[in-house]
């Protein structure tokens, strides 16, 4: 009898106990719960770190009848063999994308506010990449994929290991080694003379969300460099560029990822990303070691200079 | 040599740094100021988190090195090369024979050759002792990030054990421990693409690093690495390097995304020329 005792009451506790983790885990996986909070790191920050990574299938803009996607991938003659990286995502083994209309999400029509000016300056650029290594973008000189363009969608090398101190948020880039450290003291921008290819980051929490403000960017960049990014690969940044940012965790594995781009010499008009970021803690982020290797620039070069030798014309789109 | 002596000599090695590092620990912290003690995060460890930088010449030479003129004549004592103590314990550097050989001719070439002199990535330990700061992000659960103004290279360190390295890099793979008060990383993986310093001093892809990280108090980082590869070395040595805080009233890691740089260099003459370029000036080039 006693024995019985004991034995339903371990068994009660075992099932409480089996309830509870399972309540546990339903929390945990939070898919659309409002109630899921982010772990807090040691010194109280919510717990973005891990590696994330930012595939999708999902487009950049909503596609329209005056795209021009081969002149965007780099390669308007048609040919196949575009200077834009891998033109869109191959690396989707295993990977469940996902899908939405675009990842532009304002204004409502998904279409980013292009001035005229620069979408010739990015044509024109893109059609002479074979005179002079300034006409190709950052990435293909593999200075930088820029902020925000470096976390953008691409079709390799979109690691990202985001790690926290006191006092900082890091998020380091697979693509081109980027280490993005952002301080969270309130200091002000850097003074008006110091221009960063990447801009100059502040960050504060909101709630749970980590909130980036970005100034003082250089003029020579651009806004997003990889053939993923379509009509807005190439697109020139002006110093009048500011970008803010929002990470927010909303789940165990997800972070909803925001940013809000104006620049008025640029853009009719401020616009929106939104995508999220996915966690995979197996995903391993190699070195990426570009400008070492870097064979784009003077093959192009040395391509657009036979051509001269030759007197051959190119064929314009 | 034998694998069991290479061990015996390495954990020699060790023992004796490690002994001579205390000594040196317990001289600076005898007169130190109670409030420049070091300081430690919330679990106790060492704070190392900051930014860094290093002061002296080694990223011209490891070794005893006298002053002399540029590589530039039209650049004259701007550019100049300053005078330095050597880094190395014992101030000789022991490469077998043929790689002594392979150094000298590195330093003959030094700007046809030096990895920096194109923007490439630094490897360690010299990004460490570059004239650049470098940050350090201890986070409060486990990796360590160190991220280094110069080309924008960085590494993170994993703490506890880790995988072999499944590539080769430039900035290798780094795994640390704590040893007491030391940060002690680990570092395999690399190729044999960069250098220690603007002087030739070299490696293959069998470098293997023991670096140690130890606070002598807030503000102030003794650096050691123990540096070792049978490939190019005939036994391994030992450089100490200190580390400051950069206590300036405003200081943040800045870009020297050093590409933009040497485009002209490695890239100018394949250019369109438009005949409206700035003409380069006739600079004087000798080396050495």
């Amino acid at each position: 009898m006693r024995t019985r005792t004991r034995l339903s009451l371990a068994l009660a506790a075992a099932l409480v106990a089996l309830a509870l983790a399972a309540a546990a885990a339903q929390n945990q996986n939070g898919e659309g719960s409002a109630e899921w909070t982010p772990p807090r790191t040691p010194d109280g920050q919510p717990d973005l770190q891990g590696i994330w990574t930012s595939y999708t299938a999902t487009p950049f803009e909503v596609p329209d009848a005056s795209d021009n996607p081969a002149l965007y991938s780099g390669d308007p003659d048609g040919t196949g063999r575009g200077t834009g990286p891998s033109s869109f995502l191959n690396d989707t083994i295993d990977r469940k994308l996902t899908k939405g209309r675009s990842l532009v999400v304002d204004p409502p029509n998904g279409r980013v506010p292009i001035m005229s000016w620069a979408e010739e300056r990015r044509t024109y650029k893109l059609l002479h990449i074979q005179d002079h290594w300034e006409n190709h973008t950052a990435w293909e000189r593999c200075i930088t994929r820029g902020v925000p363009g470096g976390i953008f969608p691409t079709g390799y090398g979109a690691g990202y290991q985001i790690l926290q101190g006191p006092g900082y948020v890091a998020i380091v880039y697979e693509m081109i080694h980027e280490a993005r450290i952002i301080p969270l003291d309130g200091r002000p921008h850097a003074g008006s003379s110091i221009r960063l290819w990447n801009g100059d980051s502040r960050g504060r929490w909101e709630g749970d969300t980590l909130v980036v403000d970005i100034t003082n960017y250089n003029d020579k960049g651009s806004l997003a460099t990889n053939a993923a990014s379509q009509r807005v690969r190439a697109i020139p940044q002006s110093e009048a560029l500011h970008v803010v940012e929002r990470f927010t965790r909303v789940d165990e594995n997800t972070i909803d990822y925001e940013a809000t781009i104006e620049d008025p010499k640029v853009f009719t008009a401020p616009w929106r990303v939104a995508m999220p970021l996915h966690r995979e803690p197996d995903y391993q982020i190699f070195e990426y070691a570009c400008h070492e290797g870097n064979l784009a620039i003077p093959n192009t070069l040395s391509a657009g200079r036979a051509r001269d030798k030759a007197g051959a014309t190119r064929r314009t789109p | 040599m034998q694998n069991w002596q290479k061990g015996a000599l390495i954990a020699v090695a060790s023992a004796a740094v490690t002994l001579a590092v205390s000594q040196v620990l317990r001289d600076q912290t005898a007169g130190q100021a109670p409030g420049n003690a070091v300081v430690r995060t919330a679990d106790g460890r060492p704070d190392l988190n900051g930014i860094w930088q290093a002061v002296g010449t080694a990223h011209w030479n490891l070794q005893d090195h006298q002053a002399r003129g540029g590589p530039v004549l039209e650049l004259g004592a701007t550019f100049a090369i300053p005078a330095g103590l050597g880094v190395v314990e014992g101030n000789e550097i022991p490469y077998q024979p043929w790689a002594a050989a392979r150094q000298k001719e590195n330093y003959d070439n030094w700007l046809a050759r030096d990895p920096e002199v194109k923007c490439y990535l630094p490897g360690l330990p010299r990004a460490t002792y570059m004239p650049y700061p470098f940050q350090i992000l201890q986070t409060g659960t486990s990796d360590i990030l160190m991220a280094y103004e110069y080309a924008s290279a960085s590494r993170v360190i994993t703490m506890g054990e880790a995988e072999p390295p499944p590539v080769d890099s430039w900035m290798g793979q780094s795994v640390g421990r704590w040893e007491g008060d030391t940060l002690v990383v680990d570092v395999t993986g690399f190729n044999d693409q960069t250098w220690f310093d603007r002087a030739g001093n070299f490696h293959s892809e069998a470098l293997h690093l023991v670096e140690r990280f130890t606070p002598v108090h807030a503000d102030l980082l003794d650096y050691r690495v123990t540096i070792e590869d049978p490939k190019v070395f005939t036994r391994p040595w030992t450089i100490q390097v200190p580390l400051y805080r950069r206590r300036d009233a405003v200081v943040q890691l800045l870009e020297f995304k050093c590409v933009e740089f040497v485009e002209e260099l490695m890239y100018g003459h394949l250019r369109k020329k438009t005949g409206d370029e700035a003409p380069f000036g006739a600079a004087r080039l000798r080396w050495p």
